[in-house]
């Protein structure tokens, strides 16, 4: 932290943080506490509320729609993990060797997708997954692979799978440019090393790259926990949650609830539930991976 | 020999490179030149280019699709929103970073927690809170959960930002008898640039694609931002692709274009901020 200057004056200084603290106060802290407070209660919005206690909670703990929703969470936060990262490592470990070809440009065009919003990337994939015109089944189909042809948004066995592809699809770049300025991070002296014990590519990657990249990992996959959890935009496009509740997750419930059937109260104590399993997933992770040691 | 395996190898791996690097950009370049063609066309071969250009299909998702409004209300919302976070993160950011006070602690903590919480949970009592105080369908309705929610990142970013200029020159101007104010827009803010320009980019790229807010706290045809305002576009024109196309094509170029002409400080940016919630 170091130096710092001289105050002058509490009065001056929450003068100028005023703004922020009062629009933060507005948006984020002030609804929290709301919807802990409707959460006690039966409320459709109207001017009848009747207060239930803890009967929304306990509702909540036995409601197999939440906990389903949940798991969906949880499926896609794991295909992400092992997608994700996978796929994002071996293409930074390939990118960052010397005799790849337009390195600049794979790192630009594999980045492009973090930055459209989820929703188009939700329509461009309905497009991709279209029965008759879609890219997906002409390629099968091109490739003689017509069996292979599936309802892909319509099967309630496959369509978490298949609502997981463009998440994985759109946030490779983030964990290959993270997993990129991590590799050069890493002193050029161990690899050389390793090259006079005769240590080959393969061998390189697995006993040295591997384990000192092993805090980023450990950020990614905090990332990736975080960010599954508030899925919500492109399922939203692309199957609402459905067919039924196959690819309904906790944000989609939460929506459907209090915008769908005006469980306003019901609603509210889901959000409290998602919060709190969101954030204790996060903290959780933090420490099973020891901590908040890490800064990039 | 070996060198003739290690030749093997190294062109597989900038093959599948290549083949990743492909798979990114190529469902959005077959949006984008699938966009030019007529229904028929599409429909004959789906992957072919265009033989004939159809712009008309562009002049419909304008016009008749509404895309010009929903284009102008985003852009409303996207600079009014981004003027404020960054002129709030600014000095917000400066404060924490310059000022140890009572309280600045929980400040810090209470911005930090904002990065963690997954915000769809505040979508209900934000609609209920805007309900009872009749905010909801205004033009300016989403300027606030925009600023709110884009703020923390720009706040660290500034602050971590600061950590590594020395106060001596904000030193020297307060001695000369210049106020906060002033050394603030004249001192500081030009140091800040380069840090600037990633928070205003990245609150850019943040603002103009979020969705469940503008989903739920907008509801007039008027007033819709593009993401929104795409899911209805979408609706009326299921059956003809192309036209379809031309809606998506639209609504993210300007995203697009912003990240090719500034991909290096968005990358830089986007990962910082990631890292650091």
């Amino acid at each position: 932290m170091g130096k710092r200057l001289q105050s002058p004056g509490w009065m001056t200084i929450y003068g100028f943080l005023l703004p922020g603290i009062v629009l933060y106060l507005f948006v984020v802290v002030v609804p929290l506490i709301l919807s802990i407070h409707f959460s006690f209660f039966r409320w459709s919005g109207g001017l009848s509320k009747d207060f239930i206690g803890w009967d929304n909670y306990s509702h909540l703990m036995q409601d197999g729609k939440f906990w389903n929703s949940f798991r969906n969470n949880m499926i896609i936060t794991v295909l992400s993990i092992v997608g994700q990262l996978g796929i994002a490592f071996v293409l930074a470990v390939i990118l960052q060797a010397k005799w790849v070809r337009l390195r600049e440009f794979h790192r630009t065009v594999l980045f492009l997708p973090v930055v459209l919003p989820a929703v188009v990337v939700g329509f461009i994939w309905n497009l991709i997954y279209s029965q008759n015109y879609g890219i997906l089944n002409g390629m099968l189909q091109g490739l003689h692979l017509g069996s292979w042809i599936r309802p892909w948004l319509d099967d309630p066995k496959i369509v978490i799978y298949s609502v997981t592809v463009p998440i994985v699809w759109q946030w490779i770049g983030l964990y290959l440019i993270i997993f990129m300025a991590s590799i050069q991070s890493i002193p050029a002296e161990i690899y050389e090393s390793a090259e006079i014990d005769g240590a080959t590519g393969f061998r390189k990657v697995v006993s040295i790259t591997l384990p000192m990249m092993y805090d980023t990992l450990k950020v990614a996959v905090m990332l990736c926990i975080a960010g599954n959890m508030k899925i919500f935009d492109n399922i939203f496009v692309m199957t609402g949650g459905g067919p039924g509740n196959s690819s309904t997750v906790m944000a989609q419930y939460a929506y459907n609830t209090s915008f769908g059937k005006f469980q306003l109260g019901y609603g509210s104590a889901i959000s409290i539930g998602m919060i709190i399993l969101s954030l204790a997933l996060i903290l959780l992770s933090r420490r099973l991976m020891g901590g908040r040691s890490v800064e990039a | 020999m070996k060198r003739k395996g290690a030749a093997a190898v190294q062109s597989a791996a900038n093959v599948l490179v290549a083949a990743f690097s492909v798979l990114c950009i190529f469902p959005i370049v077959w949006v984008m030149y699938s966009s030019l063609k007529d229904q028929q066309a599409f429909t004959l071969d789906i992957v072919a280019l265009p033989t004939s250009l159809h712009f008309e299909n562009y002049a419909k998702a304008f016009w008749d699709g509404h895309l010009n409004r929903y284009l102008a209300n985003s852009l409303f919302v996207s600079a009014v929103s981004v003027v404020l976070t960054i002129l709030i993160g600014f000095v917000t950011g400066y404060f924490l970073s310059r000022f140890s006070f009572r309280g600045r602690n929980v400040l810090y903590t209470m911005f930090l927690f904002g990065m963690l919480v997954p915000v769809y949970g505040l979508l209900v009592p934000l609609f209920i809170e805007y309900r009872n105080l009749h905010l909801l369908d205004h033009r300016l309705s989403l300027v606030l959960p925009d600023v709110a929610f884009a703020l923390p990142l720009v706040i660290f970013l500034i602050e971590s930002f600061l950590k590594s200029v020395p106060i001596e020159m904000e030193e020297a101007a307060y001695v000369d008898g210049a106020n906060l104010g002033s050394t603030l827009a004249r001192i500081v803010l030009p140091m800040c640039r380069p840090v600037l320009s990633t928070c205003i980019i990245i609150s850019f790229l943040n603002i103009w694609n979020e969705f469940p807010f503008a989903l739920v706290l907008i509801n007039s045809q008027n007033l819709k931002t593009v993401p929104v305002g795409l899911t209805n576009f979408v609706g009326q024109y299921t059956v003809n692709y192309p036209q379809l196309m031309a809606g998506i094509t639209v609504s993210i170029l300007p995203v697009i274009i912003v990240y090719l002409c500034l991909y290096k400080r968005v990358i830089q940016g986007m990962v910082a901020g990631a890292v650091k919630g």
